[in-house]
């Protein structure tokens, strides 16, 4: 397939890569033109601007920061689509921004998936991202091809709207899995048990989770590099919280864990991985 | 003098009342014109008509989308007001929004103060609202005069914008007592102990609020007709959390809070008064 893909960041790069490797034809366009270069010399094609990487395409694809970036994005794929495009936007955006989307480039005749993903830069460079897919039948079996070189898990959820629905969903049960596995440590820390003997121990229950697995390890190494950082999370979080309470939506955990990562951002802990949460519990116990 | 004034709801219209027995002539406009029926005014047909014909405006409306679009709109106060003039908004909106108006109005030479009240609908028809004042402390003894006719309290807290930060720390403070008295007249119930009783011993001690006496009366007697409509209060936290969020400042309990007040509006209890978080926590059991 045609396909241009655009905003070339940690995630964004890896998920191009893939897709050369995959035999697609791939064009790219990226805000700052120096993060194309590692996509030019494995045979990507650049565009000047993403009007021009969106003509003669297949597939338009978008991984870029926030909801505004996607819209202004979107707005300039529009002006170089034929009608019966396909754009795909693998962002974490509100659900209700993305639906807006998806509208606004019907009216221009283009189908448009929402289409998140989970699994971090090691997922996106394995191959291996779990994606959520929101939008048409027809939309979703044109982009099916692509996805299959970025990810593992693909899941079509729904209607448009219903991948960042599902992505914020993952972002509640990651927030809160983050959290609880850093509130777990720092309790028994203090209680002055072997936090390691612990992990080892809730493996093998219920308390068993990916994050136990995989951050809990890098809890004890205190290796707080990200990874995902922690300023994405507490946007996430504020999607969930905003969606919340426009439908009218009780959250307290969720709340909670919001005003966590809000309080990371705020003490400069922002840049480091989400699971530096537990360098904050730590301070607050009078742990540091 | 010739006042104009926007927004004649449950805190606007017997804010104007005050003005105009107070000797002022009142001009007004409102989207609802109904709104403005039985209210010795003049009618203008436009925010930009009776921007013309005033030297002060007092705004008293909603949102903050509300606010920039009478202020700032096509046939606007800011395409009839003339420089030196005086927009005087009584509503609660975002801080930034009130700084984005600011500047906006600035341009023309046209002076803001986002002037906040507390104090409900009995402070307004008292006269007793509390006014936390954002802006130049010159305008405001501009001001000073007419804000006398509406409220005992007026603090001028500091530029632009600050008027609403004290606002929502109000909120803030205001609605978490809420929460907190609602929870202990539940306990109260749910122990089987006379919850007027507890409320009344209260009231004697260091738990002794307004809040108490106000809102837990209303909740002994089960009582949950709006004085301020809850759905303002979950608007207002909204705009805390936001605020609280561009800071980068944790908000613990205003954000759980939050939460009871987004069950409040799923149970359709929006526009009663927000005592009712006392029927969300009797959801639970």
């Amino acid at each position: 397939m045609n396909i241009a893909f655009l905003g070339l960041g940690i995630m964004g790069r890896p998920m191009a890569l893939n897709l050369l490797k995959g035999g697609h034809i791939i064009t790219v366009w990226a805000r700052r033109a120096e993060s194309m270069v590692p996509l030019l010399a494995a045979g990507a094609v650049a565009s000047a601007s993403p009007v021009a990487a969106a003509r003669g395409q297949d597939l338009v694809i978008s991984m870029v920061a926030d909801a505004p970036d996607v819209a202004e994005v979107m707005r300039a794929v529009a002006q170089g689509a034929q009608p019966g495009l396909v754009v795909v936007d693998m962002s974490t955006i509100a659900p209700a921004a993305a639906r807006k989307i998806g509208e606004e480039l019907a009216a221009a005749g283009i189908d448009f998936l929402d289409a998140p993903v989970s699994g971090g830069e090691v997922g996106a460079i394995a191959g291996t991202l779990s994606i959520m897919a929101g939008g048409s039948e027809a939309a979703f079996a044109r982009a099916k091809p692509a996805f299959a070189c970025m990810g593992k898990n693909v899941v079509h959820v729904g209607a448009s709207g219903a991948g960042q629905v599902t992505k914020a969903a993952n972002q509640i049960v990651t927030g809160m899995g983050v959290l609880a596995v850093a509130e777990a440590f720092a309790f028994a820390s203090k209680n002055g048990v072997d936090v390691g003997k612990v992990r080892e121990a809730l493996l093998g229950g219920f308390a068993s989770s990916k994050i136990l697995e995989n951050h809990g390890q890098r809890m004890l190494d205190r290796n707080f590099k990200p990874g995902f950082k922690s300023w994405m999370h507490e946007k996430d979080l504020n999607i969930v919280m905003q969606t919340a309470h426009e439908l009218g939506l009780c959250l307290p955990g969720s709340a909670a864990t919001a005003q966590m990562f809000n309080a990371m951002v705020g003490s400069g802990l922002g840049e480091e991985d989400s699971i530096a949460v537990l360098k904050l519990l730590e301070t607050l116990s009078g742990q540091a | 003098m010739k006042i104009g004034f926007i927004g004649l709801g449950v805190m606007g219209r017997p804010m104007a009342l005050h003005l105009q027995k107070a000797g002022h002539e009142l001009f007004v406009w409102a989207r609802r014109p109904e709104s403005a029926a039985g209210l010795p005014a003049t009618w203008c047909a436009t925010p930009a008509e009776l921007g013309r014909q005033c030297a002060v405006v007092f705004t008293v409306i909603t949102s903050s989308a509300d606010v920039e679009a009478v202020a700032l709109g096509e046939d606007g106060l800011i395409a009839g007001l003339a420089p030196g003039s005086v927009l005087v908004d009584c509503s609660t909106i975002a801080p930034d929004a009130a700084r984005r108006i600011a500047a906006k109005l600035g341009e023309k030479g046209i002076h803001l103060l986002d002037a906040p009240v507390s104090g409900g609908a009995l402070g307004a028809i008292d006269a007793t609202l509390a006014i936390m004042a954002g802006g130049e402390a010159a305008v405001l003894e501009r001001v000073r005069p007419l804000l006398e006719c509406l409220g005992k309290r007026i603090v001028h807290i500091g530029p632009n914008g600050a008027g609403q930060v004290a606002k929502a720390c109000n909120q803030m403070i205001m609605v978490a007592a809420i929460q907190a008295v609602a929870e202990a007249m539940h306990l109260a119930m749910a122990a089987g102990v006379e919850a007027g009783k507890v409320k009344e011993a209260l009231a004697g001690g260091s738990a002794a609020s307004r809040v108490l006496e106000v809102m837990g009366e209303r909740m002994v007697k089960g009582d949950y007709a709006a004085g301020i409509e809850a759905r303002l209060h979950h608007k207002d936290f909204g705009l805390i959390l936001e605020a609280a969020r561009q800071s980068g400042v944790p908000v613990l309990l205003t954000a759980v809070v939050a939460q009871q007040l987004n069950a409040l509006m799923a149970q359709g209890w929006g526009r009663d008064d927000t005592a009712s978080l006392q029927r969300v926590l009797q959801l639970h059991c």
